[in-house]
């Protein structure tokens, strides 16, 4: 349960998060991947400037590129988030975890039941 | 699966296993079993009794690998309720973990309940600053789904 801040990568993932308009452009590409073009479109924003937020967010890990054809799409990354919700909410990911593992020994049980 | 956020002193789960609550409840208070799904442990199920449980030490967040608990109310096949602080941290608050069965159809929806959490943590205090409010809570859960679909 203690948690203690360390510097690394975490310094770059709130970096890029403490922009609202970056938590907007994360939050979009939650929901699945986009362009660089789509976002611009969706937020209403001039096309460098999107690009300077999805930069930060590539550099903090939270986000990577995928080339096909002529586009870019950008997508969450799944691991550096996982490790941020472990950050945020260290019980959070263990608890599910459990869960899942307490279904396991349940199916593996006999159904004898003397209690 | 379901999980709140709204209250950031405590995490709630819950989950539907298709077996009867009285399996669960084997489950959840026989040593052996519990050490199968949870951690090993030296529980008994008698309100007062303390134990532990013994982990891995987490480097980078400081836990020393042993949880030091106490049975505080027990309900058989009902609930379940521990307190659970890292043993190597005696000035750290203790938090309370919860269990509560709940018959459904003809399984069991288990909710857990770890409460307590201390918001005076400054890590939390930084995580508040920066990912305050709704959007922290639908990000978290929006994250939550996004990891289950990556298995």
């Amino acid at each position: 349960m203690p948690r203690r801040l360390k510097s690394g990568p975490l310094d770059e993932v709130f970096g890029a998060l403490a922009n609202p308009t970056r938590r907007d452009i994360l939050d979009a590409l939650l929901g699945g991947e986009h362009t660089a073009g789509d976002l611009a479109g969706k937020f209403d924003m001039a096309r460098p400037s999107v690009s300077e937020h999805l930069r930060a967010l590539r550099e903090s890990g939270l986000v990577e590129e995928r080339q096909e054809g002529r586009h870019r799409f950008y997508r969450v990354t799944g691991e550096p988030m996982a490790e941020l919700i472990d950050w945020l909410t260290p019980y959070e990911r263990f608890w599910r975890d459990r869960m899942t593992a307490l279904g396991g020994v349940l199916d593996e049980m006999d159904d004898d039941d003397h209690a | 699966m379901m999980t709140t956020h709204e209250d950031l002193t405590r995490i709630e789960v819950d989950q539907f296993f298709p077996h009867p609550p009285s399996k669960v409840w084997r489950a959840l208070t026989t040593p052996e079993l519990m050490a199968q799904w949870l951690m090993p442990n030296d529980f008994e199920p008698i309100v007062g009794h303390r134990f532990a449980f013994w982990a891995r030490p987490v480097a980078q967040t400081g836990f020393s690998g042993r949880i030091a608990c106490q049975v505080l109310d027990l309900r058989p096949r009902k609930m379940l309720r521990i307190s659970w602080a890292d043993a190597e941290q005696p000035d750290g608050m203790a938090t309370t973990v919860t269990w509560m069965l709940h018959p459904e159809g003809k399984g069991t929806r288990l909710f857990l309940e770890h409460a307590g959490f201390d918001l005076d943590d400054p890590t939390q205090q930084l995580a508040r600053k920066f990912m305050n409010g709704g959007w922290r809570s639908h990000v978290l859960r929006r994250l939550g789904e996004l990891l289950q679909h990556l298995g």
